[in-house]
Order: C-alpha cells, then sequence, then structure tokens
C-alpha cells in the first residue's frame, strides 16, 4: 500500500529495554501486591527506563523463555505484553512493544489472575494502546491486530477489549467503537487487503 | 410466576465455527442458520441437519429470514451477507408433496441419511435464484413484511433498502427497489416490520398498514412509514441506548386491541428497552389538522424538507421500561414470546436470562411505593404524556450456557421434538446459537 509515512521518527525501545520475564525474575515476585504496586501505581515504565534512552532497531526476537513457566498459572499482564508486544508496526520496521504503542502497564485483567476461577468464568482482558503521533490512520488496524492476535491464543473464556489511551488519539471514540464490534471485526477479517495487513502484522509473532 | 431452564440435546452436527444466528420457520419445523458462508438448515422434528444452503455467497451469511405466505411445497429463504448482497432462495418440495403442507412436513421430519449422497442431494434441492444487490458493505438484516409484499435489508453503508415482490407469480422472481432509506449514522444493524397484529391499525392515520423499525450503530431506533405510494418516511427517532443497538422485535401478541404494538430493543449497553408509541397526543395531532382542513396540500407542500423538519408527521414515542440488568457485557439477541410473553436475551456474556412483565397491579402498586427504584426493576420515570412504564422481573438466569463462550442469538421455537409429547407444535423451547457452533435448545418450564 503506497501511503505517507505519518511519523517519520518514532522513539524506539531496544528489545532489552522491553519488561520480559526475565527481568521479572531478577526482582522476584513476591505475591501479587508487590507485583500490582507496579501496574497500578506509577504511571512510568514499571522498570525506570527511559522511553528515549536509544536508538537500537533490532530484528531480534525476544526468544519468550519459560514456555513451561505458564503451564499451570493463570495467564498474568506480561504473558499478554509478550503476546502483542511482538506485532509489527504497519509502518515502521519495528514492533508495537519497541514503539511503546503496548506497555505493560497498561494491560489490566480482570478479575485479577491471581484470583482462582471456575474455568468457565469470563476474564476480560483490557489492553490500552497508545498509537505514536495522536492522528495516525493506523490506530484501527494496530488494535485490530492486537484483538485478532488475543483472540486467536487465549482461551475462549477471556474477552479482549482494545481501546486506545484516553486522550492518546483524536478519534478516540470512533476506533474504540469499530474496535468492540464483533460485527465489523468479523468483517473486517474477510476483507482481504486488510486481512494481508494484519498477517503481516502478526509474522513477527514467535508462537 | 417461575421458569426453569433446561438444556435439550444440542442439534447435529456441530458447526465448528462461530453460527451468527438460526431463524425458526413461522409455520414449518424447521430452523435455518447462519454460518461462514452458508445455511444449514434443522429439522425440528429430529433435531438433526435437514439441508444445506451454499455457494450463493462469497462471504460470511449473517443471518436470513423465511418469506412468509408461500406455498407449502415450497421453502423460500432470503439471507443477507457480508459480501453486501442478499440472496433469494427456494426449495421445491416433491411434486408429490404439492397439494399438503403436512407432506412436506412428514418429510422434513423423517431423520435424514447423512451419507455423502444424501447431502449431496440435499444441495440440488435448494436454488439459488436471485441475488438482490445494492448495498455498499456488508448486509447485516433481512425482514419480510407480513404479507411477504415488501424485503427490509439494511447494512453497514447506513442505509435500509425496501424491495417490492413485483414478479407475476411465485414462480417468477422480479424484485424491485422501492426505498432507499439513508438517515442513520452509522451500520444499520437490523431492521423488522411490525406485524400484522389487530393494534398495528390503531394509528394508521394516512400511512400504509406497514410499519417498519431500524436499528444502528448509531445508538438510535428509527420508524419508518409509507406516506405516500412508494414514499417511505422517518417518522420517529428513540434515543436513550447508549451504545450500538443490535436489534429489536415488535410486540408480537400486544394485550388490546386499540394499542399499537410496543418495540423491544436491545444493545451494546447492555440493556433491553421496551418503546411505547404516544397515542393520545397523536390523536389530538390528527384531529387538529383534520378541523383545519387542507392538510393535504399541507404536506404535500412540506415534500421537499427533510423528515425532521415536518412536525406533522412526527410520533412521539416513549421508552416505557429499562428492563433489569442481567448481563455483564453487550446484549446481542433477544426473543420476545407471543405465546407467553416472555423476553429472553443472551449475548457476550454467555448468560440467558429470561424476563417477565408484571402484570398492571404488581406494577402499579410498585410504583406507589415511592421513588426509590428497587435494584430489581429499573423502571424510568412516567413521562408527560400517560404512557405508563411497566416493569419487568428477571425469572431466570444460566450462565455459561455455551461454555465459555459468547452467544450471537437467541429466539424462542415451537417444539417439534418427540420429547414435546402432546404439547407437539404448541410449546415453546429457546434456542441459542453460539461462537462455538453449537446449536443449543432449551426446555423452559413455566410454573406460576
Amino acid at each position: 500500500m503506497s501511503r505517507e509515512i505519518q511519523n517519520e521518527n518514532p522513539t524506539i525501545l531496544n528489545v532489552s529495554q522491553l519488561p520480559s520475564r526475565r527481568q521479572g525474575k531478577a526482582t522476584p515476585r513476591n505475591g501479587p501486591d508487590s507485583k500490582y504496586d507496579n501496574i497500578l501505581f506509577s504511571k512510568h515504565w514499571p522498570w525506570g527506563v527511559s522511553k528515549t534512552s536509544s536508538f537500537w532497531p533490532s530484528d531480534e526476537e525476544d526468544d519468550g523463555e519459560g514456555d513451561d513457566e505458564y503451564a499451570e498459572e493463570p495467564i498474568d499482564e506480561q504473558e499478554i505484553f509478550d503476546l502483542i508486544s511482538t506485532i509489527s508496526d504497519p509502518e515502521h520496521p519495528h514492533t508495537l512493544g519497541q514503539l511503546s504503542v503496548v506497555r505493560l502497564a497498561d494491560i489490566h485483567i480482570t478479575p485479577f489472575p491471581t484470583e482462582r476461577l471456575d474455568p468457565q468464568s469470563l476474564r476480560t482482558v483490557l489492553v490500552e494502546l497508545t498509537p505514536t503521533i495522536n492522528h495516525c490512520s493506523l490506530a484501527t488496524v494496530i488494535g485490530l491486530a492486537v484483538r485478532v492476535r488475543l483472540e486467536r491464543v487465549l482461551p475462549p473464556s477471556y474477552r479482549v477489549d482494545v481501546r486506545m489511551k484516553d486522550g492518546s488519539h483524536a478519534q478516540d471514540d470512533q476506533v474504540n467503537k469499530q474496535l468492540a464490534d464483533k460485527e465489523r471485526v468479523a468483517a473486517a477479517l474477510e476483507n482481504d487487503t486488510l486481512k494481508g495487513m494484519i498477517d503481516t502484522m502478526l509474522k513477527t509473532c514467535v508462537y | 410466576m417461575g421458569v426453569e431452564i433446561e438444556p435439550l440435546p444440542v442439534f447435529t452436527p456441530d458447526l465448528f465455527q462461530r453460527a451468527w444466528a438460526s431463524i425458526p420457520h413461522p409455520t414449518l419445523p424447521l430452523l435455518a442458520t447462519a454460518h461462514a458462508n452458508s445455511v444449514t438448515v434443522f429439522s425440528l422434528s429430529t433435531l438433526s441437519k435437514h439441508s444445506v444452503l451454499t455457494g450463493g455467497h462469497s462471504r460470511s451469511v449473517r443471518t436470513a429470514t423465511w418469506q412468509p405466505g408461500v406455498p407449502p411445497h415450497r421453502l423460500r429463504l432470503v439471507t443477507g451477507s457480508f459480501d453486501a448482497s442478499a440472496g433469494l432462495w427456494s426449495w421445491n418440495g416433491d411434486k408429490d408433496a404439492l397439494e399438503s403442507g403436512e407432506r412436506l412436513e412428514m418429510e422434513v421430519s423423517a431423520p435424514h441419511n447423512n451419507s455423502k449422497e444424501g447431502e449431496e442431494e440435499d444441495e440440488e434441492d435448494w436454488e439459488f435464484n436471485l441475488v438482490l444487490e445494492g448495498h455498499e458493505n456488508e448486509v447485516k438484516g433481512v425482514a419480510f413484511s407480513p404479507s411477504g409484499q415488501y424485503l427490509a435489508t439494511c447494512s453497514r453503508d447506513k442505509t435500509v433498502w425496501i424491495w417490492e415482490d413485483v414478479g407475476a407469480d411465485d414462480e417468477d422472481d422480479e424484485w424491485e427497489t422501492v426505498a432507499v432509506l439513508n438517515e442513520h449514522d452509522g451500520d444499520v444493524k437490523a431492521v423488522a416490520w411490525c406485524p400484522d397484529v389487530p393494534g398495528r391499525n390503531s394509528v394508521r392515520g394516512k400511512y400504509s398498514a406497514d410499519v417498519l423499525a431500524s436499528t444502528s450503530y448509531d445508538n438510535t431506533v428509527r420508524i419508518w412509514r409509507e406516506e405516500a405510494e412508494g414514499e417511505w418516511v422517518c417518522v420517529a427517532v428513540l434515543e436513550g441506548h447508549e451504545g450500538t443497538v443490535w436489534g429489536l422485535q415488535w410486540e408480537p401478541a400486544p394485550k388490546r386491541e386499540d394499542k399499537f404494538p410496543r418495540l423491544m430493543t436491545f444493545s451494546a449497553d447492555g440493556t433491553l428497552r421496551v418503546w411505547t408509541l404516544r397515542q393520545d397526543q397523536d390523536e389530538v395531532e390528527d384531529g387538529e389538522e383534520e378541523s383545519g382542513g387542507g392538510n393535504k396540500l399541507f404536506r404535500s407542500g412540506l415534500g421537499g424538507i427533510p423528515n425532521t423538519m415536518k412536525r406533522s408527521i412526527r410520533e412521539e414515542w416513549d421508552c416505557t421500561a429499562v428492563l433489569p440488568k442481567a448481563h455483564t457485557r453487550e446484549i446481542y439477541s433477544a426473543t420476545w414470546s407471543a405465546k407467553t410473553g416472555l423476553v429472553a436475551s443472551a449475548g457476550s456474556d454467555g448468560t440467558i436470562a429470561v424476563y417477565a412483565e408484571e402484570d398492571k397491579t404488581t406494577a402499579d402498586a410498585t410504583e406507589e411505593k415511592g421513588e426509590d427504584n428497587t435494584s430489581s426493576t429499573q423502571t424510568p420515570a412516567t413521562s408527560t404524556n400517560g404512557n405508563t412504564s411497566s416493569a419487568w422481573k428477571v425469572l431466570a438466569t444460566v450462565p455459561n450456557s455455551h461454555g465459555p463462550y459468547e452467544i450471537n442469538h437467541i429466539t424462542w421455537c415451537r417444539r417439534f421434538d418427540p420429547g414435546a409429547g402432546q404439547r407437539k407444535g404448541e410449546e415453546e423451547m429457546l434456542v441459542t446459537t453460539g461462537d462455538d457452533g453449537v446449536i443449543r435448545p432449551w426446555q423452559v418450564r413455566i410454573s406460576t
């Protein structure tokens, strides 16, 4: 597709700066409280990484270690982050994680993953996206890719809500409403052009 | 009143993919389920596959509707698809079955052999007669007027199209576009014609008998009437929902003949609402205009003015009930029984909820108690027009009715399976259609 690049100079994070389970281990998980302190009370990057510190494009995949780790554990925010941060941006050769479109602190699971539920009970994953610039017309496509990715890999008891983070996008309401509309999402995925874009974006997701 | 909802054996086979809607035939024991690019027709007698409609659409079939008033040996189905078209299909019964509907019923009731040969025959039985083209985007709803004369289709292109059957006879498939209604500001999600119940003519005035309603992504509901030959106008915009209005159903069996049927709508905002036409005022207005004389001229003089300006043709509709909240997420479907008056709803949270309208004396008593709304009923304040609000209560809920999956459609449906015993053809069950591709019937036991 030929179109103008809307943000020619986005801020990019090195893969090693992205939150990962590896770092999660370095700071041992002391139970839910300390873990959610980061997510709930800090508006900053949980591990104190400055978003502007480097420009290090990398094609390396974060080889999500610990495939065996979540066999029994409920899915947590980090895992959701790992699933979607590797999606490629439709206009930059970087991932949504590197561009901080997807942020760990903006992923919310209710009820909390630590709450044990009967397996049929629903959990809701809310992902708030921060497009690189606030009039990015590709916001819908990015949101669609995130929704599709999660719906494909999460168990059917997970309901996925994808929204633009408040104030991050000029047409928030419109985009949010489209992304929430099951029928529109289903129809969009039968559109070859759109489907092709989404597939390309999802190619960089490892599993 | 109480109800108990028990699962019945599911329709076979499973479809193993998202199914959007299952539409019962108005008279015969058949159910048409839209899924992927096709429709599977199930027999309600055997709860198993009867036939399949394939090859007509290049994208998902979102919905379907049976044409009413078709001779008993024929079946006619209209499909609405994401490929932006509506398809008209017909199935011609065995010639031996020509003279009686019962023969067809028997035929569809017979257990169907599932061999490949059998399936091929099924597919040959359904003919794709005609494609109705005109919409620019996905067709989301299709509905026949009670007489079958008109077909309404609606689409993401924000329009409602009305098509008229102008064929010389039943075999002649000729349909003409008689109107394109484009006042919605978003996808039109569903359309429904007011059924031909006695109350339908209680407020007719200058309009023809048919009344159409549409619901939209723009959060509104619109009511349409035919003002003059082929001239359809929006007579009311119903505002109140705070999200996409996924669909609607007209009151199927109003208790009073002098009252126009009410309208039930359901929405992404998680609520069901009931709307009532403000009739008294209408009569007064009509009277005044009548006495003024020459109102016909007056009206035709307004022909070029947008509908919103034509005050004289407006109908006032009031939201007279918001049903008690029983869902945590969007309501995709709801159904109102002509037989029992019970409403059932379903949606993203996988829950089935069944509601009953409290009889008037109870409702009045509740109102008299005071202003405080009990948690079980949310009754909007009675408006100044004399339309009294009605109170509804939740009789039963079934959580996780399709396991963890979303429910896309729910409908009341007469039972024809042997399990219904002597009440066959009378007793109603609920049928839910889910993302899991399972079509699930539910027995509903009502106790007083």
